[in-house]
C-alpha cells in the first residue's frame, strides 16, 4: 500500500446537464412520431420473418395437440360432426335442394371454408393478446401472429380437403373439370380472412369486449353464410350487397360450382367478392399498423 | 435518410415518451363521459412524461450501464431500444440484431420444450434454423439444462427458465445485447457466469446496455454509465463517475430522513486522521472516529459502528459498551491502520440495549455521513460474491 496519495477525490462527478440548458417542456412538434408505411419495406420485413411465421405456426400446432389424445384427428372431426348435423337438419328436415350433388358433399365443402375462416378469426383475434408476454420483449413485425394462426388453419384445411377427396370416392363422383377456378377463389378467401383477423387481433388488445363478441360472430356466421344452403336462397336483389359484405358467400358458391357442378363461378359475384376482400385486407392492414404502435403501452 | 452507422450502433435523438396518468377504465360510461368532455373542448387527458429529451449515441462494442431509481425510465428506454415500444417523439436507431433479456422467460412458451423454445427464439431474432443449430450445444451447456432440454418449459424451475432465457439471448450472437434486471433470479454462481459471459460478449464487440440496481455488477461490466433521473439523462459519463454521482444522490436522500423521537441522538461525529488539525484520511494510517451522543437515557448500552462503501456494501462493523448518564456522552474509537483503499465511504451508527439488537433500540442503525479516504486505488478485482462486512479491523476504544 502507500504510493499516490492526497489526490482530490471530491471532484465533480460526471457532467450533470449544463444548468443553462433545462429540458424543454415538450418535444418539438416536428419530431412527434408518426407511423409511416413504406410498402416495399413492409414487404421485405414480412418476407424476412417467414421463418418466424413457420416457427409460430409450428408452435401453435404442437401446443394445441400436445395434450390431446386424438391430436390432428380433431381437424377433421369438427367439420365432420357439423356436416352430420347439417345433413340431418337441412337435408332431411328443411329439404335443401342440391340437384344431382349429394347434400353431404355440398355442405362439407362449405364447412371447410367456414372452419378455416372461423378458426383463423377466433385464434387470430387472440393471437396478439395471447402473445403479449412475447410482444413486450422481442420485436418482430406484429402481423406475423395473425398470419401464423392462418397458417395453422390452413394446415387444418388441407387435412379437411384430404377427407373431401375420400368423400368423392365414397359418393363415387369425380371433382369437376373446372377445378382450376379454385385458385383465384382461394386468394379471395385468404385475403378476406386475414383482413378480418388483423382488425380483430388488434381490437382485442384495446377492447376486451371484442373477445366476447367472437362466439356470437361464429354462431351467427355459420348460418348467415351459405354453408348449409346455396347462395340462391338469398333474395336475388340483395345478393350483390350480401357478397360485398361477406365475400365468403361468393367463395363457397364458387367452389361448389367449380368442383361439384362443373360450371365457372359467377363472374360478377366473384369480382365483387374480390374487390370487397381486397378492401378488407388493405383496410385491416392499415388499421393494424396504425394501432400496433400503442400495443406495448396499453398491455 | 441519415448516414449509415455500423452494426451495433445505438442512437437516440430527442426521444420523448409519455403514458396516460389518468385512470384508463374501459367501461362504456367512461367513454361516453370522455366524449362529452371532448365535445365541450376539454381533452380530459392527463399525460405523464416517462422520458424527456433522451439523446444517446452508443458506438458498437461499447458497454453502457443504465442506472437510476425506480420509475426513472430505464425499462421504458430499454423497451424502446428493442423496438417493442414506440416513442412519442424523436428518432431511435438501433443497427443490427438485438438480443434482449427484458424479463425472465423472455420469449419462452410454457407448452413447448426447451429445444423448441430455442428455435422459436432464434426465429424471433431473425436467425435461420441452421444458424441456431450451430449454437445449440453452447446454449444447452451454458444453461446447464442437460436432459431437461426436451421437457416442456412449464415444468422448469424459475432458475432454469431464466438460465435458458439468458443463454439464448447471449449465445445467438446479437449485435446489441440488452439486459434488464433479470439476474436476480439466478443463484450466485449463475449470476457470476452471466456476468462473465456478458464481459466475453462485450470483448467480441457486441454493444451492451445493462440495467441493474446491482451497482457493483454494473461497474464490473460497463465502461460507460448513463444515470437517468425522472426521465432525463442526469449524467452520461464514465461508469465510475456516473455511479459515484448516483450513490451520492441516494445517500443524500437517505440522510435527509432524520431520526426523531428516539431515546438517543447522534449530536456530532468526526472522522479524523492522526493529526487533529488534518481531517484527511489515508489508507493504512491511524484514524479516529469520535461520536457525541445525547439523550435522556441512563444506563448501559451497546454502541455499534459500521463502515460501508456506498450505502449497500458493508465493509466492517465493530461495537462497544457505553454507559449513558443522561447527559451528552463523547466516545472515540481509534483504528490504528485503516484498511480501506481510496474511495468514499459511509459511516453507520446505532445504539441498542445490552444484549439486544431487536426491540431495545435506543438509536436505530442509520448512516451518519460520509468520509473520503485518500490512498492507492485497488486494482479492479474480479467480481466475487459479496459477504456481509468481510474485513476485520484491529481497533481499541477510549472513553
Amino acid at each position: 500500500m502507500g504510493g499516490q496519495r492526497a489526490q482530490v477525490i471530491d471532484e465533480p462527478r460526471g457532467q450533470a446537464a449544463p444548468p443553462g440548458a433545462p429540458v424543454p417542456a415538450g418535444p418539438p412538434p416536428e419530431l412527434v412520431f408518426k407511423r409511416r408505411l413504406r410498402p416495399l419495406q413492409v414487404a421485405r420485413e414480412l418476407w424476412a420473418a417467414r421463418e418466424l411465421v413457420r416457427a409460430l405456426a409450428e408452435r401453435d400446432l404442437r401446443a394445441r395437440y400436445k395434450q390431446a389424445v386424438l391430436g390432428f384427428a380433431w381437424a377433421v372431426l369438427t367439420p365432420l360432426a357439423l356436416c352430420a348435423i347439417f345433413t340431418l337438419v337441412f337435408h332431411r328436415a328443411v329439404k335443401i335442394e342440391t340437384g344431382a350433388v349429394p347434400y353431404t358433399l355440398f355442405a362439407y365443402l362449405g364447412l371447410i371454408v367456414w372452419q378455416f375462416f372461423s378458426n383463423t378469426m377466433n385464434q387470430g383475434a387472440l393471437s396478439l393478446a395471447n402473445n403479449l408476454s412475447l410482444l413486450n420483449k422481442v420485436y418482430c413485425p406484429r402481423e406475423v401472429f395473425p398470419l401464423a394462426t392462418m397458417l395453422v388453419a390452413t394446415v387444418d384445411m388441407v387435412i379437411g380437403v384430404g377427407v373431401l377427396g375420400l368423400m368423392f370416392l365414397v359418393f363415387w363422383t369425380a371433382p369437376a373439370a373446372t377445378f382450376l377456378w379454385v385458385v383465384p377463389l382461394l386468394g379471395i378467401q385468404f385475403a378476406f380472412t386475414y383482413g378480418i383477423a388483423l382488425i380483430l387481433s388488434v381490437a382485442v388488445v384495446y377492447l376486451r369486449d371484442v373477445r366476447h363478441l367472437l362466439p356470437i360472430i361464429t354462431q351467427m356466421g355459420v348460418f348467415a353464410t351459405p354453408v348449409a344452403y346455396p347462395l340462391a336462397k338469398i333474395p336475388q336483389r340483395l345478393q350483390e350487397v350480401y357478397v360485398g359484405v361477406n365475400p365468403l358467400g361468393a367463395v363457397i358458391e364458387g367452389y361448389r360450382k367449380a368442383l361439384l357442378y362443373g360450371e365457372a363461378p359467377d363472374a360478377r359475384m366473384t369480382l365483387i367478392a374480390a374487390a370487397s376482400s381486397l378492401v378488407f385486407l388493405v383496410g385491416g392492414y392499415l388499421v393494424f399498423k396504425k394501432l400496433e404502435t400503442g400495443i406495448a403501452d396499453v398491455a | 435518410m441519415s448516414r449509415d452507422y455500423p452494426l451495433g450502433t445505438i442512437r437516440t435523438e430527442q426521444v420523448w415518451k409519455r403514458f396516460r396518468a389518468d385512470q384508463q377504465r374501459m367501461l362504456l360510461r367512461d367513454r361516453v363521459d370522455q366524449m362529452a368532455r371532448r365535445l365541450r373542448g376539454d381533452r380530459g387527458e392527463d399525460w405523464r412524461w416517462a422520458l424527456r429529451d433522451i439523446n444517446l449515441h452508443i458506438e458498437p462494442g461499447e458497454s453502457v450501464g443504465l442506472i437510476g431509481s425506480n420509475g426513472s425510465g430505464k425499462s421504458t428506454l430499454l423497451k424502446m431500444l428493442t423496438r417493442v415500444m414506440y416513442p412519442y417523439a424523436g428518432v431511435i436507431d438501433v443497427r443490427g440484431r438485438i438480443g434482449a433479456l427484458i424479463e425472465i422467460r423472455a420469449g419462452i412458451h410454457p407448452d413447448l420444450t426447451g429445444r423448441e423454445n430455442i428455435y422459436l427464439f432464434g426465429a424471433l431474432l431473425g436467425l435461420k434454423r441452421r444458424e441456431v443449430a450451430g449454437r445449440f450445444d453452447d446454449i444447452v451447456e451454458f444453461a446447464r439444462l442437460g436432459g431437461a432440454i426436451d421437457r416442456q418449459v412449464k415444468f422448469y424451475s424459475s432458475g432454469m427458465q431464466m438460465r435458458l432465457g439468458f443463454a439464448v439471448a447471449a449465445y445467438l450472437e446479437p449485435h446489441v445485447l440488452l439486459v434488464d434486471e433479470v439476474l436476480a433470479v439466478g443463484d450466485a454462481v449463475f449470476q457470476q457466469r452471466c456476468l462473465d459471459r456478458m464481459r466475453e460478449v462485450a470483448e467480441q464487440g457486441t454493444t451492451i446496455v445493462f440495467v441493474s440496481h446491482d451497482l457493483p455488477a454494473v461497474q464490473s461490466i460497463c465502461r460507460r454509465g448513463v444515470w437517468l433521473e425522472q426521465g432525463t439523462v442526469r449524467v452520461d459519463a464514465g461508469i465510475t463517475d456516473a455511479l459515484a454521482g448516483y450513490r451520492d444522490s441516494i445517500e443524500a436522500q437517505s440522510e435527509a430522513s432524520a431520526r426523531v423521537g428516539e431515546p438517543l441522538q447522534l449530536l456530532k461525529y468526526e472522522v479524523r486522521g492522526e493529526d487533529a488539525e488534518d481531517t484527511t484520511l489515508h489508507t493504512d494510517e491511524p484514524v479516529t472516529v469520535e461520536l457525541t451522543l445525547g439523550g435522556d437515557y441512563r444506563g448501559d448500552a451497546t454502541l455499534h459502528l459500521g463502515v460501508s462503501e456506498g450505502t449497500s456494501s458493508p465493509i466492517f462493523q465493530i461495537s462497544h459498551e457505553i454507559r449513558m448518564t443522561g447527559g451528552d456522552h463523547r466516545v472515540a474509537c481509534v483504528i490504528p491502520r485503516l484498511p480501506l483503499p481510496r474511495g468514499r465511504y459511509t459511516l453507520w451508527t446505532g445504539v441498542y440495549s445490552i444484549g439486544k439488537t431487536d426491540g431495545g433500540t435506543l438509536m436505530s442503525w442509520h448512516s451518519a455521513g460520509q468520509f473520503d479516504v485518500f490512498g492507492p486505488m485497488l486494482d479492479t478485482p474480479p467480481r466475487a460474491v459479496v459477504m456481509a462486512a468481510p474485513v476485520f479491523v484491529p481497533h481499541q476504544w477510549e472513553d
